[in-house]
C-alpha cells in the first residue's frame, strides 16, 4: 500500500524525431492541455445520463430469463405474475412485432438469427423469455420471479472445437451449422505464400495454443433506457447507447414503425467500452411503452449485465511459426476459433478483424489464417475495445516472446527484425501505410533505458535500410 | 403496505418525504428529491457511484432503507457545489483530467469529502484505501488520487491564511 | 416484496415483531441483506432494524472485550484498544461499506466473506443472544455453524484479548484491498518453554462457514513455532477442510495453497 503516484508529467508536443516527414503541420491543440468540455458537469453531478431524466409514472421492466443453457420451451405460463400486486403486463414473443434482432443486418451481414424474447427454444443461459411490466421496481422482481417456464432440455455445447465436430448438436437452427460461412467458406481465410514451403525452410517451428475467457465490460452504468410515449405518438427513448444509430434502426425494425416515430436522446454513456452497442433494452421498453402509454424503464441490474450483456467473445487460438536461426520468421500459421455464443451480434465481424490482423505487425512472407465464427450456447459475445484483435495480439506477442525466449533473443530485437514497414504488403493485399512499431519500440526502449544496437536504433518503419 | 413520513436534512435544507417501505435513500434522493447528481450503479455496494456522506460518515446510499436514516444529516455531490463555481475538490478533478465518463465522479468526490474532513493531509496510500471500493472502469484512478492529493493541499493552504 | 421497515428502539418491541411477523428479517448495517433484497424475490415482507436499538459499543475491562451487536467495522478499527485487531477489520471491504457494517452481521456472512467471523473463531467468543426466552450465550463456533432462530437476535459478542505475540492474521485476496478471501488465516498460538502450549486457527476459504482446523491444532502442540513444524502441522489441514470454488478461486487452487497461507502467517515467508 506504498505505492506512490507520480506527478502528471508535463504535456509534451509532438516529437519531432520521429515522423519527420510526416506531419507538418503547426499543432494548436495537439500537445497542449485543454480543458474537457464535459468535465464540469461530471463533477458537479449535473451531467444527464439516461436515468436522471424523471417522469411520474414510469412503468418498470423486469426480464424472466432461462435458467438452462438450451432447452425446448415447453410451456410459459405469466399467469402468476400478473398476480403480483403492481404488475401490468407481461411482454412475450406474440407481443413483439418483428422478433428479430437485427443488427447485422444493418451492416448487410445476415442472416438475421436472435429473436427479442424467446419463441419454442432458449439457447443459453439468461435468454430473456418475456417481460414483466410493473408500477415498481420490486413488483416487476417478483413477477419475473413468479412466471411459470417448463424445459425440455437439448443437449448442451459449450467449447468451441467440440461445437465444429461432426455430430454435434446444433446450437442455432437459423445457421443450421455451428459456424457462420462467410461467402460460402466455413470460416474467414488468409492465404498469403506458400506456408508449407516456409515452415519447409525454417530452422525452428514453434507451434502454441492460447486461450481467453470472455471478458465483461463492466460500466458502472449499466445497460439501461427509459421510453416515453409523447402525445404526437412518438416515443422519445432516453438511453445509454454507444450507438444511436443502431438504437434508432434496430428498434424500428422490430417495432416495424417508421424511424420518424422514434426519437433517442443519448450519447452520454456512463462507460461502454463496447458493451452498449447492442440494442437489447430499447424495443421491449418500448413497446410495453406502446402497450400502455406510460412511460417505461428498462435497466440491467449488475448481474446481468455481467451475464447477459455480451461480452468480449472467447478465443481459442493455434500458432505456428517457422523461424529461421537469424530471427527471422518465414512463416506463420494461425487458427481462431471464436466463441460467438448462441448467436452473432457482432462476432461474424469480429472474426473479420482477426483475420485482417494476421500475422500481427510483423511481415512474414508466407501467412495462413483459418478464423472460425463458432457458435455455442453461451452468452453471445459482441464488441470490446478492439474485439477481434486484442486476444489475437495477446497470443501473438506472447508466441514473440516465447521464441524470443527458446532463441535467446533480446525480444525487442526480435520484433524489430519482423517489424513491418510502410509499403510492405500485409497477408490481405493491403499495403502498409503509417507504420510505427519500430519507433514505438525505440522509444520505449530508450525510455526503460534498454539499450539498442545501433543497427537497430537506426531503422525506420519509412524506409528499409540497404542490405 | 404502510409508508412513512421521512425527515431529513440534505444538503442543508429541510426534506420531508414519504416512502414506501424499504425505499433506499439513493432513490429517494434521486427520484423523490430529483438530486441526480448522485448514481446507482449496482444496487449491492460494489461499485461505489452511490456514495454520499451520512452524518459525516461516507455510505453506500443503495443499501439503506430511508426508514433507519429518519433526522440523518445527508450531503450528496449537489452540496458540495458552491453557488456559481466548484469547490476545491471538483477543480481538481477538471484541471487534473480525472473525468473520463463521469459516472463515477460524484461517488469518488463524496468519499474523499469524507476523507479530507477527517484527515486533511492525507497520504496516497490513505487516499487509496479511501476510494478502494469505488469503481472507474475507465480506470483513470492516478489522475483521481493525485487531484484528491492536490485538493486537500489547497484547503490546507486555505486554512491556513484564513488562521493567520 | 416488503411492507414493513420497523426501526425499534427497544430489544422487546424488536424481538416482538420478529416473532410476530411471517417472512421478517434483521436489518443491520445492510450490507448483505439489502444486495438480496435490490435485486432479488426475497419473499421477505419484513424488516426490523436494529439501528435504534442502543446495541452499539465496546467496553474493555483487563482483556475482556465486549463488543455491542450493531458496533460497526469502522468504531471497531477505531478502537484504540483493539488495535491488536485493526488489521482485521482494515482487510474487510472499503472504508464506506465499514461505515455501515456491523460485527454480528459479519457472522452471518456467506463464505468468502466473514473475516472478523474468522478472527472471532480464533479467539473463541462468545455470543449474547437475545430471544423470546429471554437471553443466552453460545460459543461463535456454534452461531457461525447453525446461525440462530428466526426470532433472535445478537446482542453482544465477547472475548479475551490476546497479546501481540501470540495473535496471527492474514488474509490473502487477489487485490491489495478491497476484495473477497482466497484464503484468510486467524491464529491464537501460546509458546511457553520454546514449544507451542496451545494453539487455535481458523481459516476462511476452506469451507462452506469458517472453521477451525483441530488436526492442524493439535499437530503443532508441543512442537517449536518454526518453519518445519509449521508446515508438518499445516499438511494436515485435509481432514478439516473442503474447499470450494467461485470467482475469486478453485477448490483446486486454494487446497494447494492453505498449508502455504498457514505457514506465512505463523511464521511469515
Ligand atoms: C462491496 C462489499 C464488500 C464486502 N467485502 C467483505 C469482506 O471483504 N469481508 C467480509 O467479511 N465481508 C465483506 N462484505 C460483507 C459485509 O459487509 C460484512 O460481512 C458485514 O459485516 C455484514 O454486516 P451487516 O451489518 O451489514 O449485515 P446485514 O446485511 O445487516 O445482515 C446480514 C445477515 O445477518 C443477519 N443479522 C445481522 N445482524 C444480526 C443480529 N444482530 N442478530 C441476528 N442476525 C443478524 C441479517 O438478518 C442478515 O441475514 C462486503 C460487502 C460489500 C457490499
Amino acid at each position: 500500500m506504498d505505492d506512490h503516484i507520480p506527478s502528471e508529467t508535463s504535456g509534451e508536443t509532438l516529437d519531432r524525431s520521429y515522423f519527420s516527414d510526416e506531419n507538418q503541420h503547426d499543432f494548436k491543440v495537439v500537445g497542449q492541455p485543454s480543458p474537457r468540455l464535459d468535465a464540469r458537469g461530471h463533477v458537479t453531478g449535473t451531467t444527464r445520463y439516461f436515468e436522471d431524466n424523471h417522469f411520474r409514472g414510469t412503468l418498470h421492466i423486469k426480464v424472466c430469463r432461462s435458467k438452462r443453457h438450451h432447452a425446448k420451451l415447453t410451456r410459459i405460463d405469466p399467469a402468476p405474475a400478473m398476480n403480483v400486486p403492481g404488475v401490468v403486463r407481461v411482454l412475450t414473443a406474440k407481443d413483439v412485432p418483428a422478433n428479430w434482432y437485427t443488427v447485422l443486418r444493418l451492416i448487410n451481414v445476415g442472416p438475421n438469427d436472435e429473436p427479442v424474447l424467446a419463441e419454442d427454444s432458449v439457447r443459453y443461459l439468461g435468454e430473456p423469455i418475456c417481460a414483466v411490466v410493473a408500477e415498481s421496481e420490486a413488483a416487476a422482481i417478483e413477477g419475473a420471479s413468479r412466471v411459470q417456464v417448463d424445459y425440455e432440455d437439448l443437449p448442451v455445447v459449450l467449447d468451441v472445437e467440440e461445437a465444429l465436430k461432426p455430430d454435434a448438436q446444433i446450437v442455432n437452427p437459423v445457421h443450421g451449422k455451428n459456424y457462420f460461412e462467410y461467402e460460402g467458406h466455413p470460416f474467414r481465410r488468409i492465404r498469403f505464400g506458400d506456408v508449407e514451403k516456409g515452415f519447409a525452410e525454417a530452422d525452428h517451428i514453434f507451434e502454441h495454443r492460447y486461450q481467453s475467457r470472455p471478458i465483461e465490460q463492466a460500466p458502472v452504468e449499466t445497460t439501461g433506457c427509459i421510453v416515453k410515449p409523447e402525445g404526437d405518438g412518438r416515443l422519445t427513448i432516453y438511453s445509454d447507447t454507444q450507438a444511436c444509430f443502431f438504437t434508432l434502426d434496430n428498434t424500428a425494425l422490430i417495432l416495424d414503425v417508421p424511424t420518424a416515430k422514434l426519437r433517442v436522446v443519448g450519447g452520454t454513456v456512463g462507460g461502454g467500452f463496447g458493451g452498449k452497442v447492442d440494442v437489447m433494452v430499447e424495443p421491449l421498453a418500448c413497446i410495453a411503452a406502446m402497450l400502455t402509454n406510460r412511460p417505461v424503464k428498462f435497466v440491467y441490474d449488475r448481474a446481468e449485465e455481467m451475464q447477459v450483456s455480451s461480452p468480449r467473445a472467447a478465443e481459442r487460438i493455434y500458432i505456428k511459426d517457422g523461424v529461421m536461426k537469424d530471427g527471422r520468421i518465414v512463416a506463420r500459421k494461425m487458427t481462431f476459433y471464436i466463441d460467438s455464443g448462441a448467436y452473432s451480434r457482432h462476432t461474424p465481424y469480429g472474426v473479420t478483424k482477426a483475420s485482417a490482423h494476421v500475422p500481427g505487425p510483423y511481415s512474414i512472407p508466407n501467412v495462413w489464417a483459418d478464423c472460425h465464427c463458432v457458435y455455442t450456447n453461451r452468452t453471445p459475445s459482441s464488441a470490446m475495445r478492439g474485439f477481434g484483435v486484442t486476444i489475437g495480439d495477446f497470443a501473438l506477442e506472447s508466441q514473440m516472446d516465447r521464441i524470443a525466449k527458446t532463441l535467446g533473443l533480446d525480444p525487442l530485437i526480435f520484433r524489430l527484425k519482423n517489424a513491418y514497414r510502410d509499403g510492405d504488403t500485409k497477408a490481405h493485399r493491403k499495403k502498409v501505410e503509417g507504420a510505427a512499431l519500430i519507433e514505438v519500440i525505440q522509444r520505449a526502449a530508450e525510455l526503460v533505458g534498454h539499450d539498442l544496437p545501433e543497427e537497430y536504433r537506426k531503422m525506420s518503419s519509412v524506409k528499409r535500410e540497404a542490405k | 403496505m404502510a409508508s412513512r413520513i421521512v425527515t431529513l436534512l440534505v444538503n442543508g435544507t429541510p426534506q420531508e418525504v414519504i416512502v414506501r417501505p424499504g425505499t433506499t435513500l439513493v432513490s429517494v434522493l434521486r427520484d423523490q428529491l430529483e438530486l441526480t447528481g448522485t448514481k446507482r450503479g449496482c444496487a449491492d455496494g460494489s461499485c461505489g457511484a452511490c456514495s454520499v456522506v451520512v452524518d459525516g460518515k461516507a455510505v453506500r446510499s443503495c443499501l439503506i432503507p430511508a426508514e433507519t436514516v429518519d433526522e440523518a444529516e445527508v450531503t450528496t455531490v449537489e452540496g458540495i457545489t458552491p453557488v456559481g463555481g466548484l469547490g476545491p475538490l471538483q477543480e481538481a478533478l477538471v484541471e487534473g483530467f480525472a473525468t473520463q465518463c463521469g459516472f463515477c465522479n460524484s461517488g469518488m468526490l463524496m468519499v474523499a469529502t469524507a476523507l479530507i474532513a477527517e484527515n486533511p493531509d492525507p497520504s496516497d496510500a490513505d487516499i487509496m484505501r479511501a476510494i478502494s471500493g469505488n469503481v472507474c472502469r475507465c480506470t483513470g484512478y492516478h489522475p483521481i488520487i493525485r487531484a484528491i492529493r492536490d485538493a486537500a493541499a489547497k484547503m490546507r493552504g486555505a486554512q491556513q491564511i484564513a488562521a493567520e | 416484496m416488503l411492507d414493513r421497515v420497523d426501526v425499534p428502539s427497544d430489544l422487546n418491541a424488536a424481538l416482538e415483531t420478529l416473532a410476530g411477523c411471517r417472512a421478517g428479517a434483521i436489518l443491520s448495517g445492510g450490507t448483505l441483506l439489502m444486495p438480496e433484497i435490490n435485486t432479488r424475490a426475497t419473499g421477505l415482507t419484513t424488516l426490523v432494524s436494529l439501528k435504534k436499538l442502543d446495541l452499539a459499543g465496546i467496553s474493555v475491562s483487563g482483556t475482556r472485550v465486549t463488543i455491542g451487536a450493531t458496533t460497526t467495522l469502522d468504531a471497531f478499527g477505531r478502537d484504540e484498544r483493539l488495535a491488536l485487531l485493526k488489521p482485521v477489520v482494515e482487510s474487510i471491504a472499503s472504508p464506506p461499506v465499514r461505515n455501515m457494517a456491523s460485527v454480528a452481521g459479519n457472522l452471518f456472512a456467506a463464505q468468502p466473506y466473514g473475516d472478523l467471523a474468522v478472527a472471532l473463531l480464533a479467539l473463541d467468543a462468545e455470543v449474547e443472544i437475545a430471544g423470546p426466552k429471554g437471553k443466552r450465550q453460545a460459543p461463535v463456533s456454534e452461531i457461525v455453524k447453525k446461525g440462530v432462530a428466526a426470532d433472535e437476535i445478537v446482542t453482544a459478542l465477547t472475548f479475551d484479548l490476546p497479546d501481540g505475540g501470540s495473535w496471527f492474521y492474514a488474509k490473502t485476496m487477489r487485490r491489495n484491498t478491497n476484495s473477497a478471501a482466497i484464503v484468510c488465516v486467524a491464529a491464537r498460538v501460546q509458546v511457553e518453554g520454546g514449544v507451542v502450549k496451545s494453539a487455535s486457527i481458523a481459516l476462511g476459504g476452506a469451507g462452506p462457514r469458517p472453521l477451525r482446523v483441530p488436526s492442524v491444532e493439535a499437530a503443532l502442540v508441543g512442537k517449536p513455532l518454526d518453519a518445519e513444524s509449521v508446515t508438518a502441522a499445516a499438511a494436515k489441514f485435509e481432514a478439516d477442510c473442503e474447499p470450494f470454488t467461485d470467482a475469486y478461486a478453485s477448490a483446486w487452487y486454494r487446497t494447494r495453497v492453505i498449508p502455504v497461507h498457514i505457514r506465512r502467517a505463523l511464521v511469515g515467508a
